[in-house]
């Protein structure tokens, strides 16, 4: 049960956090505006350009979130602790991954009436399958995003260097969500693009299965 | 092997007097020889250095991965060498690929880019191993070798995208299979020849800096 | 053991070597005659390391954060433990305070309970001492004293020997890289 604890620990850090929560926020509200903006202000196919600016600002307030993450292991030292404390890599990196995957589904919730409401998409009928396909997304974005956040502590311009390696990574992923969302919102459902839910759940899985194997190694690799 | 053996030195001089001469005839090939296809004309014949470098870059990158593993395996910064040398000659080879493959698109599909399967996986796969090189040279020389190896073993995961992306996407314009007289095919396997040593060449040659650098870090240690 | 020596002798890195924080360029390091490479987590719950940095999450109380490290270190009672030891070191009053808020020595008092707490075999402490007034100097000569008895390998670093001085300590010295035995 160590990834309880360690998802419990990021949590509570975060909960306390209510500045950097109160930036994160809006800063992610400031993405779906000036995204807006920018297609609007007629908007020539609201499902497509609504669900283009849900997904890219998660993208980018995720950044900062894993950056955040990374942060309050390394001041002070408490990530150093926890490899001194003689805890399994994996069960570290899962219980950073599911906090990292609570964070974004909370930003998710935020970020997914303001782009309804603003592109006027969307309908409560669809919002378990919206949901749904989020759960897909985000799992991969913490998955992968943990490990190269973790390969990225250290590093001059982090948050450059994550959004280099993490963004293409991604893009199965992210493609598929943009894709999956504008046919629920176009068409009420999935079926053109329902390849694309394999698609993700490969890249999740993959992700999950790159950290078993590999994030030892990763944690070692700062000394 | 922390000094260049005169082994080394006679074999690199072999390759690249073999892949200079092979490269030249294959140049010779395609400029004299090989026919002009009859829809796109003197621009397919991009077709002789596109094809070959892109195999070369899969050829550089696997080698990467396999190298990456082997070196997680054993720590043996040997293998470290390997991986690091073949990522950067197969990031040139891959730039030719982004850099020719325009120029056979604009006569092809009267366009310099689409967003369709296979370019769009081939840039982001150019995109990430430029980011293992950013990454590497970004880090503390203390995690340089195990950070880079995962990132060496990470990465594979465009591989299948990029390779399988004709196959796996409708609406995709590159070609899944290619018609060839027998002529074209025979002057296309001389220019595979002929760029394959040219990049196990350029492989050897950016070793041997890595040994050097490896006998200079052990002198100074 | 005491190690003293010099600025800059290599007494943390070494610390830090022997607490597996960092590898070492050359040599080896074993643990009950086995490399601690080959069992690194056992290792690493065998060894209690406290140094300069405080190893702690600044949003988490002192409560929290031993508790966190104590179930990370595979200890079932953590909470009760940490409440005991906090209550011995006079942290009581401050246990639900996130540790961002304490001075220098609460700090410094956490940190320590922090590798102490699962009463470890090798305890590697580095200037324990920084920051503690006498009460907490007291209690923590008693914790090592308590360990001592338990069998545990002791390795202090500092330069307050007053200190040390009643824990009667094998003394030896650290130049350049280098221990020496000093009587």
């Amino acid at each position: 049960m160590t990834f309880l604890w360690v998802t419990l620990k990021d949590l509570r850090l975060h909960a306390r956090d209510f500045r950097f929560l109160a930036t994160l926020g809006l800063f992610s509200l400031s993405l779906v505006l000036i995204l807006s903006f920018a297609f609007g202000p007629i908007f020539q196919e609201p499902a497509r350009e609504a669900s283009a600016t849900l997904w890219a600002s998660l993208f980018f307030a995720g950044i900062l979130g894993l950056t955040r993450a990374l942060d309050l292991e390394s001041e002070s030292g408490g990530g150093d602790a926890v490899r001194l404390a003689g805890a399994d890599p994996y069960s570290v990196y899962l219980g950073k991954t599911v906090s990292s995957f609570l964070l974004l589904g909370a930003l998710f919730c935020l970020v997914l009436p303001c782009a309804a409401v603003f592109f006027d998409v969307g309908n409560l009928a669809v919002l378990p399958q919206v949901a749904g396909v989020a759960a897909l997304a985000l799992i991969g974005y913490a998955a992968w995003g943990t490990l190269f956040a973790a390969l990225a502590r250290g590093l001059k311009a982090r948050e450059l260097l994550l959004s280099v390696l993490l963004f293409p990574t991604l893009i199965p992923i992210w493609i598929g969500a943009v894709k999956l969302t504008h046919s629920l919102w176009a068409d009420g459902t999935i079926e053109p693009v329902r390849d694309w839910l394999k698609i993700m759940a490969v890249m999740d899985v993959l992700g999950l299965a790159m950290a078993a194997w590999l994030f030892e190694v990763v944690q070692e690799a700062g000394e | 092997m922390k000094t260049i053996p005169k082994w080394w030195t006679v074999t690199g001089t072999a390759l690249w007097t073999a892949s200079l001469a092979l490269v030249a005839v294959s140049v010779w090939l395609v400029v004299t020889r090989a026919p002009i296809e009859q829809q796109m004309g003197v621009a397919q014949k991009i077709f002789y250095i596109h094809v070959p470098s892109a195999i070369a870059t899969v050829i550089a990158f696997g080698l990467t991965f396999a190298a990456s593993i082997a070196y997680l395996s054993t720590r043996n910064w040997a293998w470290d060498a390997v991986a690091v040398s073949s990522c950067e000659v197969g990031m040139v080879f891959a730039t030719v690929v982004l850099l020719s493959g325009p120029l056979w698109a604009r006569s092809s599909w009267n366009t310099w880019w689409t967003w369709e399967p296979r370019l769009t996986s081939f840039l982001v796969m150019w995109i990430l191993y430029g980011g293992y090189h950013i990454v590497r040279h970004s880090v503390a020389a203390g995690s340089r070798r195990e950070v880079s190896a995962v990132l060496g073993t990470v990465l594979i995961v465009t591989y299948p995208i990029t390779l399988m992306s004709v196959h796996w996407w409708r609406g995709s314009l590159h070609p899944k299979n290619v018609m060839m007289t027998s002529d074209m095919r025979g002057i296309l396997l001389v220019s595979m020849a002929a760029w394959i040593l040219f990049y196990l060449a350029a492989l050897q040659q950016r070793l041997r800096i890595e040994i050097l650098r490896e006998a200079s870090n052990e002198a100074d240690g | 053991m005491l190690l003293v020596g010099a600025n800059g002798s290599g007494k943390t890195t070494l610390a830090r070597i022997m607490s597996t924080m960092l590898r070492a360029d050359r040599g080896s390091l074993t643990l009950n005659g086995d490399p601690v490479e080959k069992r690194l987590i056992q290792s690493r719950r065998a060894i209690g390391f406290a140094s300069h940095r405080p190893f702690l999450y600044m949003g988490l109380t002192p409560i929290e954060n031993l508790e966190f490290f104590g179930r990370l270190s595979g200890l079932k009672d953590a909470r009760a433990r940490a409440s005991r030891q906090l209550d011995r070191f006079g942290m009581t009053p401050f246990a639900n305070t996130p540790v961002d808020r304490f001075s220098r020595g609460m700090l410094q008092r956490v940190a320590l309970l922090r590798a102490l707490q699962g009463e470890p075999s090798v305890l590697l402490l580095d200037e324990p001492y920084a920051g503690l007034d006498d009460d907490g100097t007291a209690t923590l000569n008693a914790f090592l004293e308590e360990a001592r008895n338990r069998g545990t390998a002791t390795l202090v670093i500092s330069h307050d020997r007053d200190r040390v001085a009643p824990l009667r300590p094998r003394v030896c010295a650290m130049r350049a890289g280098t221990v020496e035995d000093r009587p």
